[in-house]
This record gives structure tokens, C-alpha cells and sequence, in this order.
């Protein structure tokens, strides 16, 4: 059984990648179809500042999260001895890119024009964190840490294009910008499921070795469920660049309710997925 | 998709997903049954770890901590003294942290008759 600072753990795991990458995603969202966005600019600002103000929080409970986990009670969230002993550690590294990476992306987003790119640097400091830690450093090679990376690049993408495309979809009077963003962002996306996709493949083949131990043991098992809520978003994702945005193209306002649907359950789909990873990451070791 | 996420979470819930935790050999050894009780007990850890905490609870007494103090690096082997309860079945409990910053834990047991 999984113990109260493992859930708690993997709790604010999920938090800290579903605000990080949001964040982020929303920064690459502004910068790609800027266009696009300016009448969301305000509410753009301040969901991102909403979310880089969680990722804070997340960062730091989950530092905190690991002293009790040393000690297996309360105390060693306060526990100097324990605080600066995994400050020696990755676990101190990641802190530190993390805080400068959020401090950054909140800094940026006050400051005008350059200022979105203060928020691209802090993001992927943030994220860079995340090959710094885990399994992936386990294999020792750069270019894997690099197609992390990527692959995080890729997911923060997608989750930055649900709350602007939703807030569109939403106002029958943005039809037509809706269906124009969903129709681009449709283009780009075929590129970018391919990148994650290879990427994702490529590093749980790295990392497990074995076709055999999918099934036979729980990194696999779990690896195989994360795959397949992914396939569930693939569906999704097919349906809306498929069916959903060429109805809203040609007027269809029933259409833009069904993406509006689609969008939300997609939210729903990835903070699962996020889930998984965080279990992934959190508590089961690699098989050997 | 209920079904997935109910997959995914009874595999882990079922199988004590705290895999971080790999402990080689003790002493005594887990399941062991003894005829006295030992003066000190061991951990031999598969990689390097830093023992963070180390409770023993027994039979009719509570779990008590033991000391483990001036340890302030990363071993594979520690040894420490294990206090006389007398009979009856002994638990060590131990928590610690992997060199890759991980958290780690386990336990083990055995008897004393």
C-alpha cells in the first residue's frame, strides 16, 4: 500500500505538472498565434499568473513533502537536518531550477512586450528541471534528458491550446476565430503528437528494455494504462480536428458546443494522464 | 476509460508500489526465528543510502526510535544497537534517502522465542 507521503506526493506532483505545463503552454500559445489571442490577452495573463502562483506552492510543498517522507511524520517538513540533506542531492538541484524558472515566468508576465520572453526562459528552465530527476538521469545521456524536453515542450503545447480554444468556442460571437485556431493548431498538432508520441516511445523503451516486462511488472502495467488514456486523447483530439472544427468552419454552432465538451473531457483525460506519470515518477522504480 | 484508471489503480494499490525500497540483506535476516535477542541489528542496501530513521516496535511495546546519529553520509552497510525487549516478535521499520534522491523505505521482522 501506498503510504500518506507517497499519495501526497504523487497529489502535488499532479498539481505542480498540470500548473507548470499550463503555464508554459499558455506562453507558447501567446507566442505562436498571437493573432489569435489578443482578446484573450487579459484572461490569458491571468490564468497563467493563477497557475505559476500553484506551480510555487506545488514546487515547494513537494520539497517539503520529501523531509517528511525521510523522517515518516509531520517534523521533517521543518526538519533543518533533513531540508538540507536533500538540498545536497538532485532533489536540491531541481528546487533550484524550478524556483528560478517560476520566478522568471513570474516576472515576465508583468513585464510588457519582451516580456513573453522572460516567460519562455523561465519555462523551460522549469521544465529542464524535470531531466534532472527521476528515471531519466538514471540512463546518463544527454540527448535523452534533451528528448524529455521535447517531449514536455510538446505536452505543454497541447494543455496551453484547451482553456484559449474553450474560452473561444465558448462566445458564439468567436466562431470563426475559434474554428481558425482549432483548424492551425490542428495543423501543428499532427506534427507535434508525432514528436510525442516517438519521443514517449523512444525513452519507455530506454527505460524498460524489455518488451516483456510491460507486463510483467507494475512500471510496465502502469506504463501500458498511461498509453492507453493517451490513445483515449488521440480519439479525442481526432474528433475535434476532424469533425467538430471543419462543422465550425463552415457556421455550425452546435459544432462549437461539441468542441467546447470535447475540450473539457480532454482536460479531464490529461490531468489522468498527468496522474499516471506522477505515479510513474514518484514511487515505482524502474524493473530491472 | 473507468475501467483503465481502476486498472491502473488496483495494480498499484495491490502490488505495494513503494518500490524504492530495496534492502539486500539484514540481520538478522527477515522471518528469522532467534533464540536470543541480538545485541545489534544490519542493513546491507543493494546502492549507497543515507538511514534517515529506524523504529522498532515489539509484541507488548511501542515503536521506539533508535539512534542513528553521526551517520551523515551515504553507506551500503549500517549496524546499529537494538534494545532488549525480550521475547516475541521484533519490527524494524527504516526510512531513508537513494543517492539519486529518492526517498526509500521498508521493513522486516522475526522472533525471538
Amino acid at each position: 500500500m501506498l503510504d500518506i507521503w507517497e499519495v501526497a506526493a504523487i497529489a502535488a506532483k499532479v498539481l505542480l505538472y498540470t500548473s507548470l505545463s499550463g503555464a508554459t503552454g499558455l506562453v507558447l500559445v501567446r507566442i505562436v498565434f498571437v493573432a489569435h489571442v489578443t482578446s484573450l490577452e487579459r484572461r490569458l495573463r491571468s490564468f497563467a499568473l493563477v497557475l505559476t502562483g500553484v506551480a510555487f506552492a506545488a514546487t515547494t510543498f513537494s520539497f517539503l513533502l520529501r523531509g517528511a517522507a525521510l523522517t515518516g511524520d509531520v517534523s521533517g517538513m521543518a526538519d533543518p537536518e533533513m531540508l538540507g540533506l536533500l538540498w545536497t542531492t538532485s532533489v536540491g538541484d531541481v528546487l533550484f531550477y524550478r524556483l528560478i524558472g517560476i520566478a522568471l515566468l513570474f516576472v515576465g508576465l508583468f513585464i510588457p512586450k519582451v516580456g513573453v520572453w522572460v516567460t519562455l526562459t523561465g519555462s523551460l528552465i522549469a521544465l529542464w528541471s524535470f531531466a534532472q530527476i527521476g528515471h531519466i538521469p538514471e540512463l546518463d545521456q544527454t540527448g535523452i534528458r534533451l528528448l524529455l524536453l521535447l517531449h514536455l515542450i510538446g505536452i505543454s503545447f497541447w494543455i496551453g491550446i484547451l482553456a484559449p480554444l474553450r474560452w473561444l468556442a465558448r462566445d458564439p460571437e468567436k466562431l470563426a476565430a475559434a474554428a481558425d485556431l482549432g483548424h492551425r493548431f490542428g495543423v501543428m498538432a499532427s506534427g507535434v503528437v508525432l514528436v510525442l508520441v516517438l519521443a514517449g516511445g523512444l525513452m519507455a523503451w530506454l527505460i524498460l528494455g524489455s518488451i516483456s516486462l510491460i507486463f510483467s511488472t507494475t512500471y510496465g502495467v502502469t506504463l501500458v494504462g498511461k498509453v492507453a488514456l493517451v490513445a483515449l486523447l488521440l480519439g479525442l483530439a481526432a474528433a475535434n480536428k476532424f469533425r467538430f472544427i471543419p462543422a465550425m468552419q463552415g457556421g455550425d454552432h452546435a459544432a462549437a458546443k461539441h468542441l467546447v465538451r470535447s475540450v473539457e473531457i480532454e482536460t479531464f483525460v490529461i490531468t489522468a494522464v498527468l496522474g499516471v506519470t506522477a505515479t510513474l515518477t514518484s514511487v515505482l522504480a524502474l524493473p530491472m | 476509460m473507468k475501467i483503465i484508471i481502476t486498472l491502473v489503480l488496483t495494480t498499484l494499490l495491490a502490488s505495494g508500489a513503494s518500490a524504492h525500497s530495496k534492502v539486500n540483506t539484514t540481520t538478522p535476516p527477515n522471518n528469522s526465528i532467534l533464540a536470543n535477542v541480538p545485541t545489534q541489528i544490519e542493513f546491507g542496501f543493494a546502492n549507497k543510502i543515507r538511514l534517515t530513521k529506524v523504529e522498532v516496535s515489539h509484541d507488548t511495546n511501542p515503536a521506539v526510535a533508535i539512534e542513528i546519529g553521526g551517520q551523515t553520509g551515504f553507506e551500503q552497510m549500517y549496524t546499529m544497537p537494538l534494545q532488549d525487549f525480550g521475547d516475541g516478535s521484533y519490527f524494524v521499520r527504516w526510512r531513508g534517502l537513494g543517492m539519486d534522491g529518492h526517498a526509500v523505505q521498508g521493513e522486516f521482522s522475526f522472533e525471538v522465542n
